[in-house]
Parts: C-alpha cells; sequence; structure tokens
C-alpha cells in the first residue's frame, strides 16, 4: 500500500468512526429530549475539533507504526515514498470534484428539510452529517481510482 | 470513463535494459512505482512530459515507447 493509499485509509476509516459517533450522540440527544440549538452547535465544534486533531494524530501514527512494523520484518531502513506525482494528483482531483459533488447534493438536501417545514435545527444537523458524508465518499473514491489503478 | 487506447512497450524495454526493476524506472523519471504499475496494466495514460521522460530513460523515440491503437476506435 502507497504512502497516499494509507492517508486516504486513515482519513476515511476516522470519518467513519467521526460519523458514527455524530449520529450516536444526536439519537442520544432526541432520545434524551435534550435536542436544541446549544446542543447541536456544541456537537458541531467537537466534529470539526475530532475532524481536525485525529485525523493528524491518527496519519502521523500511522506512518510510525507502520515504519516499525517494516524495520522489524525486514531489518532495513523505512522506504517512505512520499512523493506526489500526477496520478495522484488526478486521482486527488477528481476525489475532491465526488467530495464537492456529494456535499452540494448534500446541502440541497438539508435546504428541502424547510419546504418539508421542519425547523432550522434539522438543516444544521443534516448540514454537517452530509458533510462528513461527503468526505467519507470523496475518500472510498480517492481509495477506489488507487486499487484500480486509476 | 473510456477504454485506454494508449498502448506501451514499457515491461518490453524494462526487460531489455538489463531486467530494469520498476522502483529503478520510477526513481528515474520521478514518480511511483504504481504509476509504473499502472501504465504497464495500460490502466493509466501518462502526460506528455512524463511519456517524454521514460523514452530519454530507454533512449529510444518516443513511438517505440507510447502508441495510439487505432484499430479500437469506435465507428
Amino acid at each position: 500500500m502507497s504512502f497516499q493509499e494509507k492517508n486516504i485509509t486513515v482519513s476515511l476509516v476516522n470519518f467513519t468512526l467521526i460519523l458514527g459517533f455524530y449520529l450516536i450522540r444526536v439519537f442520544q440527544m432526541i432520545q434524551g429530549g435534550s435536542f436544541n440549538s446549544t446542543n447541536i452547535f456544541r456537537l458541531w465544534g467537537i466534529i470539526i475539533a475530532l475532524a481536525i486533531v485525529v485525523t493528524i494524530l491518527a496519519t502521523i501514527l500511522t506512518h510510525i507504526v507502520s515504519a516499525i512494523i517494516h524495520v522489524i520484518k525486514t531489518r532495513e531502513e523505512p522506504n517512505i515514498e512520499d512523493i506526489q506525482d500526477e496520478r495522484d494528483d488526478l486521482i486527488d482531483s477528481k476525489g475532491t470534484k465526488i467530495t464537492y459533488a456529494a456535499s452540494s447534493i448534500g446541502v440541497a438536501l438539508s435546504m428541502l428539510t424547510f419546504v418539508l417545514g421542519q425547523p432550522p435545527l434539522v438543516m444544521f444537523t443534516l448540514l454537517i452529517f452530509f458533510g462528513v458524508l461527503a468526505q467519507i465518499i470523496g475518500d472510498a473514491s480517492r481509495l477506489y481510482l488507487y486499487r484500480r489503478g486509476f | 470513463m473510456g477504454k485506454n487506447r494508449v498502448k506501451n512497450n514499457i515491461r518490453k524495454l524494462r526487460f531489455f535494459r538489463d531486467e530494469m526493476t520498476q522502483q529503478q524506472l520510477a526513481e528515474k523519471v520521478g514518480v511511483t512505482r504504481q504509476t509504473i504499475i499502472a501504465m504497464e496494466q495500460e490502466k493509466y495514460s501518462p502526460s506528455l512530459e512524463l511519456a517524454f521522460r521514460i523514452a530519454l530513460v530507454f533512449e529510444v523515440p518516443l513511438i517505440e515507447v507510447f502508441f495510439y491503437d487505432a484499430e479500437a476506435e469506435p465507428k
């Protein structure tokens, strides 16, 4: 697995866990009767902070652990292939395009809740859900392109 | 996505260069080994610049490395 593939896999796992955490917290709020704007915006803050901090830490840890495993297995210095070539750029660009498309559909669907007469809180809850989901779809598409070759 | 009609002789040229490894070729042209694999499997068509760099490594004209399969063109 290449350097880029490892990074994407780590990001994919992180965002899936973050989405799971977000959904659990939202359902807990709905069941506990604490589904209000203060709690939702606090959850927004937690999700954004988690997305940044956990992704950075997990990426660093993954590379340290994989380098240690490589040294133990082969008794050679780890060869970190961290160059980004034209194929990586193209895959990244395609993934970003897919992320934006998914995100746009998500924003449109969130806005649609207004038409259905739902309060703004529902729209804000769905906005971050679709934001994280779009990131997962983008990462999954990047990983698929790497696995396929292009 | 359409079928890739840009074919290449990279595998053959590597063989005639004392079995040059994919890693060695990747390092010479400044790409990852995965990109060389994708090109050999004809899943990825390189940019013109990268194509020229590969031809320079093998010291052959570009047409001997890459060619267009016109017969696969849809009628």
